[in-house]
């Protein structure tokens, strides 16, 4: 195959023969219940220097206790696919757990601003559907997917792209390398013990997310009875083997929405904005992260039974969702 | 004394855009945000068929108004759509040719219709602002068959070179420019919509072309606000100004709080005329 053109940014070779082989020595085949607290997941299955994915967002069902837990157990060195993110990668380079981040969209701020001109942290361009794509790759166990874009673009000159000639039509066409995320983070609304899990509505990636991911930490609303699974498995998004652990989480999506269940507190999000731009996150991490042991200990401490009935009030609408 | 209107900007981009919206067409629509907003005033207003998709997933949506401040949560947005999926799978759509529209903000835009949305200022290691990304600009705009970009008229916007091309326009505007980089034929930017002007694209040379100004403004004033000099149509068309009810609309159902769209430069204009008062 005739390569035409390569962006010079940086990835990891995609390695389809090793990822089969922690799959064949690590992941549980048996239905066991993998519920673990939150502090035992992160421990177990984040490394420093790990690639990690998630799903959706910090705004949208996004694994926010996952994300604290990662940040107070000072994680370091990981790289982050910020595919349609928000707020997520400022969050997580103020914890100083991220040195380099492939990039869909972020919410940019002092936080990255300021690491990037200290040079703690590193981009690689990509696209939201470009990175969702590379999962998808990973997900699918090739090492490449074809795509028509990309191309013709800077955007292409600081990814990991190439540019080849189909070797079936002789037209220029743009590829991608797969993403094998080493972990993946991900928030659902309803899981069973076994880690057979069920995300609803419209959610960007969680299903590529998760068969693409070597391991998989799943936060849940609620652990339902694997009867339940059962009787509609058709709700099932992802089933019980490619999980690694179950954390407990309800209000784990916090201070995002969990579609159906609560809205975002927005005051929060001011107070995190806020911060960034007087210098104070790390008062803002040590009153949210450090200064609570657990997600639960920060509901009941920091946000109260008040606020949490209000954001479930906000939510209006579970149809789609639950009925 | 006459009625007059005070507005932002931003609304009135968002107005003129939603004058566009055409409801026997389909749209891809890049994330929460002002593109959005023009699309949701257009089916509140005048086409309350018309179909779009956004990137997480949602496929023809009927949102439930008023949608939540600084448009959190996805429920009320992704309320009564006809399939919720994913990113691939409507990526996936407009690679198959389905989306005739795609709907778009830029920071920055060059007289080829090539956008920035990655740096301004300083060079790419060391930007001197950074911002978001491509998002999902870059694929809907590579695979959509028009494209409408919504920027702001300022000459820091309208430049000869953009810091970064983040997202195609028209490349170097050479025929077939795109197709030899390796993107959908017969695709690229449609119209350039600002607070102040329209402009679409010469169908041989790919270069920006004024195709017409609001009425509270000049082409001059336009040009004035401009980094480059483009093309302007032999006849100019007149653009119809917001009316009260759809700032009402906007204000009350779109973006209550007014997180995107009270931002910017407010003025008021003559509600008949759309000329600009005081």
């Amino acid at each position: 195959m005739e390569v035409l053109a390569s962006g010079r940014g940086e990835f990891r070779m995609p390695d389809l023969d090793a990822f089969r082989a922690h799959v064949r020595e690590h992941k549980e085949r048996r239905l066991v219940s993998k519920v673990m607290t939150e502090q035992e997941a992160v421990s177990r299955f984040v490394s420093d220097g790990d690639y990690l994915s998630y799903d959706q967002n910090v705004a949208v069902r996004g694994p926010g206790s996952l994300f604290r837990e990662i940040i107070r157990q000072r994680k370091k060195d990981l790289w982050v696919a910020a595919k349609f993110s928000w707020t997520d990668v400022s969050l997580l380079v103020a914890g100083g757990c991220v040195s380099k981040v492939d990039v869909g969209w972020m919410e940019t701020g002092p936080v990255i601003n300021k690491a990037l001109r200290e040079g703690r942290i590193k981009f690689i361009e990509w696209s939201n559907g470009a990175l969702t794509y590379r999962h998808l790759a990973g997900a699918l166990g090739v090492p490449f997917l074809p795509m028509r874009y990309l191309a013709g673009t800077d955007t292409f000159e600081e990814s990991g792209a190439k540019l080849i000639k189909d070797p079936y039509t002789g037209q220029t066409l743009c590829l991608v390398p797969a993403l094998n995320p080493d972990v993946a983070v991900i928030h659902a609304h309803q899981c069973d013990v076994y880690g057979n899990t069920r995300v609803f509505g419209a959610g960007v990636a969680p299903v590529e997310i998760a068969m693409a991911a070597k391991k998989l930490i799943i936060s849940t609303e609620e652990i339902i009875e694997n009867e339940a699974i059962r009787r509609q498995p058709q709700r099932t998004t992802i089933p019980y083997y490619f999980v690694d652990a179950v954390v407990v989480a309800p209000f784990g999506g916090y201070p995002g929405s969990v579609p159906g269940l609560y809205g975002a507190d927005i005051e929060h999000w001011l107070e995190f904005a806020g911060s960034q731009f007087q210098g104070k996150t790390d008062e803002y991490l040590e009153k949210w992260v450090f200064s609570v042991a657990s997600h639960e200990e920060m509901l009941e401490q920091r946000v109260g039974a008040k606020k949490l009935l209000q954001l479930r009030k906000a939510e209006t609408v579970r149809e789609g969702y639950y009925e | 004394m006459s009625e007059t209107l005070t507005l932002t900007d931003v609304e009135a981009t968002i107005c003129t855009v939603s004058h566009l919206i055409e409801e026997d067409k389909l749209y891809f629509v890049q994330m929460a945000g002002t593109p959005l907003m023009a699309l949701l005033l257009a089916k509140r207003m005048r086409v309350p068929e018309v179909g779009y998709v956004v990137e997480e997933g949602a496929v023809a949506p009927n949102p439930s108004f008023p949608l939540p401040r600084m448009m959190l949560g996805a429920s009320r947005s992704h309320y009564r759509a006809v399939c919720w999926t994913g990113m691939n799978m409507v990526d996936a759509h407009a690679a198959l040719g389905y989306m005739d529209y795609g709907l778009l903000a830029a920071l920055q835009v060059d007289k080829y219709g090539n956008f920035n949305s990655t740096f301004i200022g300083g060079t790419y290691e060391n930007p001197e602002r950074r911002f978001g990304g491509p998002g999902g600009a870059n694929e809907i705009a590579s695979q959509c068959w028009r494209t409408l970009i919504m920027t702001k008229q300022q000459k820091r916007k309208f430049v000869e070179r953009v810091d970064f091309r983040t997202s195609p326009g028209y490349l170097d505007g050479s025929p077939g420019a795109r197709e030899r980089a390796g993107l959908p034929p017969d695709t690229g930017p449609y119209l350039i919509i600002t607070d102040q002007a329209l402009f679409d694209f010469d169908e041989k040379t790919h270069q920006m072309r004024l195709k017409g100004v609001l009425p509270w403004t000049t082409v001059e004033e336009v040009l004035s606000k401009m980094d480059f000099e483009p093309l302007i149509a032999d006849k100019l068309e007149e653009v119809a100004p917001p009316t009260q009810q759809e700032l009402d609309i906007i204000r009350a159902e779109i973006d209550p709080g007014g997180f995107s769209t009270s931002k910017g430069e407010w003025f008021t204009i003559d509600a008949a005329t759309g000329r600009k008062v005081g």
